[in-house]
């Protein structure tokens, strides 16, 4: 043992105090050049455009501006979005399989008359035509579709979860540096985690709608793929920091890895995993409606097929579902939430 | 004392270096026959956990051999060993969270399939087994699914009892298992220990560091210091002076072993079996 005495200052000897300034010209210096910076960036983002645009817009609101390009464009899709569109017509006489006996609730048959003035080609007058179509008109059509789609994004977003829960499990398993085999096994399940982690979804989407084509395979791959990178962190983290004492207790008898994991660590680290699983189903839910914007299937697709088709009406019924299903889904996680704790 | 022709335990001048040079054993021998409960007494540091952790592996010697029941300690047959070894730890080392059945029923998880052990379906034997020894050390039905972290300190250690007997083990090897446990409890414990060994023919190897305790329970007292066997007898043989001795100024640190042990060389006399 190397003990050194602890130094004392000779007795009598003027002790040195000293308090500085918490600044001196170095912070000034810092924060000049960080102010520099800012509006450098700020510029090339555009925010000086943005204040004097949002400026103009509050004035026109209160009436001291006449002119405002956001509240002209906001009002125009505001106008052509109002009021939410509803109902579906479609033409009978494009319809295979119409029984006019068998129509869905609220179904009606309806005669429309299109009049259409096109010249004579032979005296090159203007001339009305009318035509006369029969339609089935569902009030509450588009809103079962909507309905519809809803439950497949749920669905996408439940499976995006199994699917990642199943892939994270065994990554978890060679990404704990004390299950993992051996040193080459941990540094490539480290780095596929964090490589999953670090592309998001709709990136993701987009190449396996490439390779899936539309639909929800690709929308249920992507969220699973991205989620698989969080979970098999978490996972991995937790096994690394349960209680080792347990462990050394199945240890000594010769349980073998395995078994010690499942009765040594999963008790202890089962309610943090349960929480991270919970947190996974409900960023999936939400994701699963904006990853349909690039053709992954569920309301995202929909949503982006009739806003590339100036349905507007149509956009806010979707949004308004949107809007209504996340809220559902917030206040009832927050309820269980508050039930198992 | 009566020494059977093959002892169930058996140190061959065994040797413990740390990473950092400290030396945990030095050439340790020691043999305990089979059905003796044999105390290890020492200062902490003296070597007591690593000596224990030698016996099934946790620890692996830097020189020396481990021989349980006539065989050789390799890393190869290490797990076949272990399960014929159970350990009774000091902090208990229970899964706190997991239910007094699952931590019973784990200690037979080297008997169970790996679909069985995944589903907790346990043979049906092996679930009277863990009920009749959580009897057997005192609980109440009442306590099988409560969780094992809400139980008091000696309750624990118990269900750590109930868990090392679960594989009929030949040794039990117990690292100061009433450590933090009150003296009343503590007897209690070791009564049940010993006599739940005494049942099986186990051989018991318990580290201590109450003196009376080891009095009391011992069929043998080895005396550890620094590393090293510095007495080895009966109870009885165990009389103040070499106790005075045994802790008289001891290194309480894990330094180098001191040289205290060449002035005293009547202990070393005493490990007359």
């Amino acid at each position: 043992m190397n003990t050194r005495p602890i130094p004392v200052p000779p007795q009598g000897a003027r002790l040195q105090w000293r308090l500085d300034q918490p600044f001196r010209l170095k912070h000034v210096v810092i924060v000049i050049l960080i102010f520099a910076l800012l509006i450098l960036t700020g510029h090339r983002t555009e925010m000086d455009r943005m204040v004097t645009m949002t400026t103009q817009a509050v004035g026109n609101l209160v009436g001291l501006n006449d002119e405002s390009q956001v509240v002209r464009g906001l009002s125009k899709v505001a106008d052509s979005m109002w009021p939410p569109q509803l109902a579906t017509s479609e033409d009978i006489g494009r319809m295979n399989d119409f029984n006019p006996d068998d129509l869905s609730w609220f179904a009606r048959v309806e005669t429309r008359e299109t009049t259409t003035q096109r010249i004579n080609e032979e005296t090159l007058q203007l001339e009305s035509a009318t035509e006369t179509t029969e339609v089935l008109y569902e009030p509450l059509g588009y809103l079962k579709t909507v309905m519809g789609k809803m439950i497949e994004t749920l669905e996408i977003a439940l499976w995006g979860t199994i699917l990642a829960v199943s892939l994270s499990i065994p990554l978890a398993w060679f990404a704990a540096s004390n299950y993992s085999p051996n040193r080459v096994t941990y540094t490539l399940a480290r780095g596929f985690i964090s490589l999953l982690r670090s592309v998001p979804e709709l990136i993701v989407a987009l190449f396996l709608v490439l390779a899936y084509g539309f639909g929800p395979i690709a929308g249920v791959l992507a969220l699973g793929l991205h989620a698989a990178g969080f979970l098999g962190k978490f996972y991995a983290e937790d096994i690394e920091n349960a209680d080792k004492q347990p462990q050394e207790a199945l240890e000594a008898i010769g349980a073998g890895k395995i078994k010690t994991v499942l009765y040594a660590v999963m008790p202890q680290v089962l309610p943090q995993y349960v929480a991270y699983t919970a947190y996974i189903l409900d960023r999936n839910l939400r994701m699963a409606t904006v990853v349909g914007l690039v053709g992954a299937g569920g309301i995202g697709q929909e949503l982006k097929g009739r806003f590339d088709m100036y349905d507007y009406g149509h956009v806010m019924t979707i949004l308004i579902a949107i809007f209504l299903f996340v809220f559902v889904l917030d206040q009832l996680s927050a309820r269980i939430r508050a039930r198992m704790i | 004392m009566n020494q059977t022709p093959q002892p169930m335990v058996k140190l061959s001048t065994i040797d413990k270096t740390w990473a950092d040079g400290t030396r945990a054993l030095n050439s340790v021998d020691l043999e305990v026959p089979e059905g003796q409960f044999c105390v290890i007494l020492g200062p902490s540091g003296a070597g007591k956990s690593t000596l224990l952790r030698a016996v099934n592996g946790l620890v692996r010697p830097t020189g020396g051999a481990v021989h349980v029941d006539g065989v050789e300690l390799t890393p190869a047959n290490e797990r076949d060993i272990r399960k014929r070894v159970a350990m009774i730890h000091q902090h208990f080392n229970l899964a706190t969270r997991a239910s007094v059945a699952a931590n019973v029923l784990s200690g037979a998880l080297p008997d169970v399939s790996l679909a069985r052990a995944l589903c907790g379906w346990f043979h049906p034997q092996q679930r009277e087994k863990a009920c009749h020894y959580l009897e057997r050390v005192g609980l109440k039905p009442e306590h099988l699914h409560r969780r094992a972290g809400e139980l008091s300190g000696g309750q624990q250690q118990r269900v750590g009892i109930a868990r090392a007997f679960m594989l009929d083990p030949k040794v039990v090897l117990a690292d100061e298992p009433v450590a933090s446990l009150d003296p009343q409890i503590s007897r209690d414990i070791l009564t049940l220990l010993k006599d739940a060994a005494r049942e099986l023919n186990a051989t018991v190897v318990c580290s201590l560091h109450q003196v009376d305790l080891a009095r009391e329970f011992g069929d043998r007292i080895v005396g550890m210091r620094s590393g090293e066997i510095v007495f080895d007898g009966a109870p009885d043989e165990f009389d103040d002076q070499r106790l005075n001795r045994l802790y008289q100024n001891a290194d309480w640190g894990d330094g180098e072993p001191d040289t205290s042990r060449e002035d005293t060389p009547e202990l070393e006399a005493a490990g007359g079996m």
